[in-house]
């Protein structure tokens, strides 16, 4: 867990941001400081995060990333390869999953397509879907954290 | 012009690839293992995409992750940069099918300099002296002898599906030949899956001298002189230089001449790099490598020309725009690659670098991706940085060269500078008076004592 005093002006400042524009994710970040806001089904979600103190990170802002805590969540269902994320079997088809269901072992999550070859993305094990990481058509790259099974 | 390359190597040649690129006012995308998502070019990169574990069968040689980052970040072109997949025809190919444009040569150039064999027999057809040695893969020792004699011995008993040095037996005289052919088939079934052998003249003190070629796949093509790459160990470059020590100007001239007239009937397109033996006065040629080199900077040093920015402007079309006698030779350069190895016993020391200064001052030029507190992966080559100086005359780069490696620090892990400090030091070296063994017999001496 993080030992630094949370700035809730900040949170609910940007929180608002991400009402006002319409916007699903936010992520701020300073030298010692990254903050991440994102719109899943149920909500907005926060998490606040202090990068390592290793070298700075340049163009941070600029790239897609996913919270460190979730890398390492033991639920977490990372892509296999690059490609696209689709997360129904065809447009306007229902999801595969959403957030809450249970799953079994072995069940499609969502496909990555590369080079035109659907890859299905199964589930390494039985649990419930608490979140999904990725939009549908969103690229993504190898170890990306598609979505976390509990 | 392209909007959008998409570099498909690492390391220093990948950060030489995003500068061209910047400078050109492309922007850049950096595929990587997971092992390099703190590579300084994938930092620097406008885009990264990791596409796969850091074995390099999983990434770097992936060829449809690569193109999946390609298609996923809307890049115009790929660059493939130094080994991996840069002379794969098949990759090529599939770039070309998947509508990016390759950073290189054509397919059909890739393919046929990358079989030995056939890259012989185009080259003695386009008129350039190779090594005499035989056109198919012998088959049973009776002829292997008679054509052994017609060679001459010695002989080298080499695998047709064979590179980097291996698979190579030595045969001095008629009574080692079948000895030779025995191991040359067996080590060659080992590495390659094929024990198809072919002889070849060995030279006893020979030096490596290879052209550096530019054509534009539109007519023209020019060289930008030649590098003595002599100085090697088991086969691989430590330091590269150019122009040659060993070369006069005729010499120079008559070479570059052949060479120009064999590319310019292939019409190649992009960077090219011919390799020669050269012994008694004589060229033989070994192998063309159709990409760039490792060691393209000092050509670069002392013509002017940024080979990269070239493959790149060539690759969008752009033709060559001068003629060979426009191409102005000015000065001397010397690059040393510095390894993550012990100087001295070589075992590989990849970890995390401590304190980092790299040289400066004029004429020095430092192709790295190293920075303080970055972690050398175990998985790759040990390549970690090329020192690169430039002096108008070569004692003055000698001189330059020394004094560059007294100021660069690694720290935190055991690097090669020592070796070389002590190479730049030894009298043969300084009278530009060595051949390919030099070096392996040099590191074998004991050193004298500090």
């Amino acid at each position: 867990m993080n030992k630094h005093q949370i700035d809730a002006d900040l949170v609910r400042r940007l929180a608002a941001l991400l009402d006002e524009t319409g916007l699903t994710e936010l992520e701020y970040s300073t030298n010692s400081l990254r903050v991440r806001v994102a719109k899943n089904h149920g909500g907005a979600a926060v998490s606040v995060a202090v990068p390592p103190p290793a070298a700075p990170s340049a163009g941070a802002a600029a790239r897609e990333t996913t919270a460190p805590a979730r890398g390492e969540h033991p639920g977490a269902v990372t892509s296999p390869m690059v490609g696209t994320a689709y997360c129904a079997p065809e447009p306007g088809a229902m999801p595969f999953v959403k957030v809450g269901d249970a799953v079994r072992p072995g069940q499609t999550l969502l496909i990555i397509e590369a080079m035109k070859v659907m890859n299905p993305v199964a589930a390494p094990r039985a649990g419930t879907v608490t979140e999904i990481l990725v939009r549908d058509a969103q690229p993504v790259e190898y170890g990306e954290v598609l979505l976390i099974i509990e | 012009m392209f909007e959008k390359i998409l570099i498909a190597n690492r390391g220093e040649i990948a950060l030489r690839i995003h500068r061209a690129c910047r400078e050109l006012g492309i922007q850049t995308v950096a595929v990587h293992s997971t092992a390099d998502a703190d590579a300084m070019h994938v930092r620097l990169a406008d885009e990264s995409v990791c596409i796969g574990p850091p074995p390099s069968r999983g990434s770097y040689l992936n060829m449809p992750a690569i193109l999946s980052a390609a298609t996923v970040t809307g890049a115009d072109a790929i660059h493939p940069g130094v080994g991996f997949l840069a002379e794969n025809a098949d990759f090529a190919q599939m770039v070309v099918e998947h509508g990016f444009t390759f950073i290189g040569p054509t397919p059909e150039h890739i393919r046929v300099m990358g079989d030995k064999i056939s890259a012989k027999l185009a080259m003695r057809r386009l008129g350039v002296p190779v090594v005499p040695g035989t056109d198919d893969p012998v088959t049973d020792d009776a002829t292997a002898e008679r054509l052994a004699r017609d060679i001459g011995f010695p002989v080298l008993v080499k695998a047709a599906a064979g590179g980097g040095g291996r698979g190579m037996k030595l045969a001095r005289s008629p009574g080692e030949l079948a000895g030779a052919l025995a191991a040359a088939r067996a080590e060659a079934k080992a590495a390659f899956g094929n024990d198809a052998v072919y002889l070849e003249k060995f030279l006893e003190r020979p030096r490596h001298i290879e052209l550096q070629v530019l054509g534009d796949g539109q007519g023209s093509v020019i060289h930008l002189g030649e590098r003595d790459c002599s100085l090697q160990r088991r086969h691989q470059k430590l330091l590269e230089e150019a122009p040659s020590p060993a070369l006069n100007a005729d010499e120079r001239i008559r070479l570059g001449e052949r060479v120009l007239a064999a590319m310019t009937e292939l019409d190649y397109a992009s960077a090219g790099t011919l390799e020669f033996l050269y012994e008694d006065g004589r060229f033989y040629f070994i192998e063309m490598n159709t990409r760039l080199q490792v060691e393209h900077p000092v050509s670069e040093m002392i013509t002017g020309i940024d080979l990269v920015r070239e493959q790149i402007r060539i690759a969008a079309g752009g033709r060559i725009g001068i003629a060979q006698d426009q191409v102005r030779f000015s000065g001397h350069a010397i690059e040393v690659r510095i390894n993550a190895e012990h100087p001295v016993t070589f075992v590989p020391s990849p970890g995390r670098i401590g304190d980092y200064h790299a040289p400066g001052g004029p004429g020095v030029r430092v192709d790295s991706a190293l920075y303080a507190g970055y972690r050398v992966p175990p998985h790759y080559d040990s390549l970690i940085s090329k020192l690169i100086v430039y002096g108008a005359t070569r004692n003055e780069c000698l001189m330059r060269l020394r004094r560059a490696l007294e100021e660069y620090v690694i720290d935190g892990i055991e690097t090669t500078i020592p070796l070389h400090r002590r190479v730049i030091g030894a009298t043969d070296f300084i009278n530009g008076d060595y051949d390919i063994h030099w070096l392996e017999r040099f590191v074998e001496q004991p050193q004298a004592p500090a």
